[in-house]
């Protein structure tokens, strides 16, 4: 039975500061009892994880993989959420690596294909600016060189 | 543009990049070689190629262009190094102005240890989900669990919010409340005039209002209409709603099971602590017995070396063996035995064991039989039989064993002493008799029986030898005393030092001196039966005491309960078990009473009375008195008190018993002993290698322990 994932484009839609702020509550209240549910650890993960800053992705990846160590019966979803969360971040070896495990498990699984799908074209994009930057700073740097042999010349 | 300049540059930088070429990559794609092509010198002649490029154009390698490649590198390694190779791409570098337009951004620690973490995780299993985690996945657990869920109920909750002149409702209900609600009063009425306002169908419902005064008042919900597509939406929400809350269930049920075993899991925890103090608490208790003895051992020690100050106290321990606490000496093999098992079996009586003793573990043994009036030595070092004590005329119902002095009551109703070193000699003088047995014709009996000091018994067949009456004078056997004074069978006694008490079945108990061999006083039990010392109903016996003891009033004899294996006696011993300690005594007898005498009177100052049948065993130390009788009871009595402790019920009479400050054995008419562990209140049994017939006698010292029982056999049990 395939399990039942978001797609990539969910986790960028975050939630308002409020919801948040009720699932931050929510999983500090059962921490203190020492007694934390991996549901409502997974809602504040998740919540932090969909958040655009890097701290809340960076801390809800951690409670990620916490979840992942402390659950067996969890573990093919987390690798998901893991890819998720590390392809927001911009780690997209460990994304791949996560996303890679997931499809050998689950190959049929429609999320995960589309988000290595993702991933190849963010690394793909990013190759290309680089490969511009490179371009673009030889570009200067030969500019540059030829007008100073040429001052030089004179 | 860029992409042509970049392959001007490639072929000279080829030149480079050959000399430069690293080690080769497994990935593959356009890319990766283009990237690999040309930051070959970044990554590995960084050095050398930067100084390359700032020969030929200083302006061009700017600080910052070189802060860019040496961050570039840096930062990428933090993050990709534990991957095991620093893949410096275009990628990377292509990151790299959009990390720098985002402003400095520092590595936390918590993007290390992500980043380490990783790899670990990757290694780990993913097993199949299965339980709850198949039912309900995280993301719909998420969806089911987020406050964002409520929001359609409260827009329902809305939609049904049908407008009505202001009530103020919220003042009714602080006022019910007992608070001033002047503040929302205020409040209410500025609220109230913009509503009137904002409200459409206000005027609507006034006019409603006065129809509705005529027609009378039409239902809240009439006045509002909805909408189909509303209702559909709202039918629809509902359902998602349920659904959510069949989730949300499934989740708390799946954490209250698994509570439920983390404390079932705990509890065991928590037993087997409590089991390990019972434990604690029982060695304690050992250790208490343990210093006691070596306490004692110590006195004996420093008397013994110092000069003597007279003959008689060197002889002995200071302590009888019935009284000492502290560990035996044991042969080293003994620790190796396994516990509660029977190592060694004296077999050579042919009938029931009626009575033994043992002088110290692996010492002296004495057991006596019914039918034979002849006790057995044996020595349990080697399990061999040394001889017999010749001299009694009936069964030996009683034995008492100290060092080398043996003490025996029988039905002929005297008490011998005997001294256990001379028993060789009797064996000497039996074998020399029998080769001389043809030369006896017509010599007959007359031997000299009386005499304390010498006694040779007459065999059916006259081995009366004239040897015997030639050698009368030098021969002095095993049995040093003879006491007689009873008029029935001595059925139970016990001695410390030079004072010997003996109970018999004329429901007497005498205290005699062992140095003079006289009897001293005389304790008349019949008399204390009818002439209780509490203040109560004189001359007859009172009717508290069970049936049996009106057979007290003539011969005792009652029938025991049926043993394990069915067979039953007559039990005549009305005077079951006798001990003293000092001037108290304590005797256990076959009214069922247990009864305590001051040995200096004779008179007994408190009667223990409960069980219900004849006591036949007892024994007491400081604190409490333990009582077994023919009711299949063991009685447990706190002598501060005088009331009960504890009683503990089995299936047959108990008829031998002996306790410490941790454990009760006693023998209770099973093939089986009984063990009952006092700190833990646990019984268990000594079986392997055990008797084939219910067990009748036995006595312990520390760890050893030996029992006789009805198949004639007496074994000894390491404990």
């Amino acid at each position: 039975m395939p399990t039942e994932l978001p797609y990539a484009a969910d986790a960028e839609v975050s939630l308002s500061y409020d919801e948040l702020d009720v699932l931050r509550r929510q999983y500090e209240k059962e921490l203190a009892q020492s007694h934390v549910t991996v549901q409502s650890k997974f809602n504040y993960a998740w919540g932090l994880v969909k958040s655009p800053m890097r701290e809340h992705q960076v801390e809800g990846v951690r409670l990620l993989q916490e979840i992942y160590r402390a659950e067996p019966g969890r573990r093919r979803e987390c690798l998901y959420y893991l890819a998720l969360g590390h392809y927001k971040m911009g780690n997209y070896e460990e994304a791949r690596r996560f996303n890679s495990l997931l499809r050998e498990k689950e190959p049929t699984n429609m999320q995960a294909s589309s988000l290595e799908q993702l991933i190849d074209d963010r690394v793909k994009r990013e190759g290309y600016i680089g490969m511009a930057l490179v371009g673009g700073a030889a570009a200067i740097g030969t500019i540059l060189l030829a007008g100073l042999i040429r001052r030089a010349r004179k | 543009m860029a992409s042509s300049s970049t392959k001007k540059k490639r072929e000279p930088r080829v030149a480079l990049d050959n000399l430069a070429e690293g080690p080769s990559r497994s990935s593959s794609g356009t890319l990766d070689v283009v990237s690999k092509a040309i930051l070959a010198p970044f990554t590995h002649r960084k050095h050398d190629s930067n100084k390359i490029f700032s020969d030929l154009a200083p302006a061009i390698m700017t600080p910052r262009m070189m802060n860019a490649a040496a961050t570039v590198s840096s930062k990428s390694r933090p993050s990709l190094g534990p991957s095991g190779t620093s893949r410096v791409d275009f990628a990377t570098l292509g990151r790299a102005p959009s990390r720098f337009t985002l402003g400095s951004r520092r590595i936390t620690s918590r993007d290390l240890q992500i980043v380490e973490a990783t790899e670990e995780l990757l290694h780990e299993e993913v097993p199949e989900p299965e339980g709850v985690a198949q039912n309900v996945s995280l993301l719909r657990g998420f969806n089911a669990t987020i406050p964002s869920s409520e929001k359609s109920r409260t827009r329902r909750r809305q939609t049904r919010s049908v407008e009505t002149p202001r009530l103020s409702l919220k003042k009714l209900s602080l006022g019910a409340r007992g608070m001033l609600g002047e503040d929302d009063e205020h409040e209410g009425e500025s609220v109230a005039s913009e509503e009137d306002m904002v409200v459409v169908g206000r005027s609507e419902t006034r006019g409603r209002k006065l129809k509705a005064k005529r027609r009378g008042r039409q239902s809240l919900s009439a006045g509002k209409v909805l909408g189909k597509d509303e209702l559909v939406r709202q039918t629809h929400e509902i359902e998602r709603d349920k659904e959510n809350l069949h989730v949300r269930r499934t989740l708390i049920s799946a954490e209250i099971a698994e509570i439920t075993h983390k404390i079932e899991a705990l509890d065991a925890i928590r037993n087997k602590l409590e089991q390990d103090l019972l434990k604690l608490q029982e060695d304690e208790l050992e250790l208490d017995d343990e210093l006691e003895g070596v306490k004692e051992r110590l006195e004996l020690e420093e008397s013994t070396s110092r000069p003597p100050k007279s003959p008689t106290q060197q002889a002995h321990l200071p302590q009888s063996s019935r009284r000492r606490k502290g560990p035996a000496f044991l042969p080293s093999e003994h620790d190796e035995l396994p516990p509660g098992v029977a190592f060694m079996s004296l077999s050579g009586h042919t009938a029931p064991i009626t009575a033994l003793d043992f002088s110290e573990p692996y010492g002296t043994l004495v057991s006596a039989s019914q039918e034979d009036s002849q006790p057995r030595v044996w020595d349990l070092l080697t399990g061999e039989e040394i001889g017999r004590l010749r001299g009694h005329r009936g069964s030996v119902k009683c034995i008492q064993v100290e060092d080398q002095v043996c003490l025996t009551g029988g039905e002929d109703t005297t008490v011998r002493l005997w001294d256990l070193r001379k028993v060789d000699e009797d064996e000497e003088w039996e074998t020399s008799e029998i080769l001389s047995l043809s030369d006896v014709a017509e010599e007959d009996e007359s031997v000299a029986e009386d005499g304390p000091k010498v006694q040779r018994d007459r065999e059916p067949d006259g081995k009366a030898i004239r040897q015997s009456g030639t050698s009368e004078p030098e021969r002095s056997g095993a049995c040093t005393r003879v006491l007689e004074g009873h008029s029935k069978a001595v059925s139970a006694l016990y001695f410390e030092e030079d004072c010997l008490v003996t109970g018999a079945a004329d429901k007497t108990m005498r205290q005699w001196d062992l140095q003079t061999g006289q009897c001293v006083m005389t304790m008349d039990i019949l008399w204390a039966i009818s002439h209780p010392p509490t203040v109560g109903p004189g001359g007859p016996i009172p009717n508290y005491l069970f049936s049996g003891a009106a057979a007290s009033a003539g011969t005792f004899a009652v029938p025991t309960p049926p043993f394990a294996d069915g067979t039953w006696d007559m039990y005549r011993d009305f005077v079951g078990a006798v001990q003293f300690w000092g001037y108290a005594l304590m005797s256990g007898s076959g009214d069922g009473a247990v009864r305590m005498w001051d040995m200096r009177t004779g008179q007994p100052h408190r009667t223990l009375l409960g069980h219900t049948g004849p006591v036949t065993c007892l024994q007491f130390d400081e604190l409490h008195a333990i009582s077994g009788s023919l009711d299949k009871s063991i009685r447990i009595w706190d002598l501060r008190t005088g009331g009960i402790f504890e009683t503990l019920k089995y299936d047959h009479a108990v008829t031998a018993l002996q306790f410490d400050t941790r454990k009760i054995v006693a023998a209770t008419g099973e093939n089986g002993i009984k063990i009952y562990n006092r700190t833990s209140m646990q019984h268990s049994t000594l079986l392997t290698n055990g008797h084939t017939r219910p067990v009748e006698k036995l006595r312990y010292m520390d760890r050893y322990l030996v029992s006789g029982g009805r198949d004639s056999v007496v074994k000894i049990w390491a404990l």
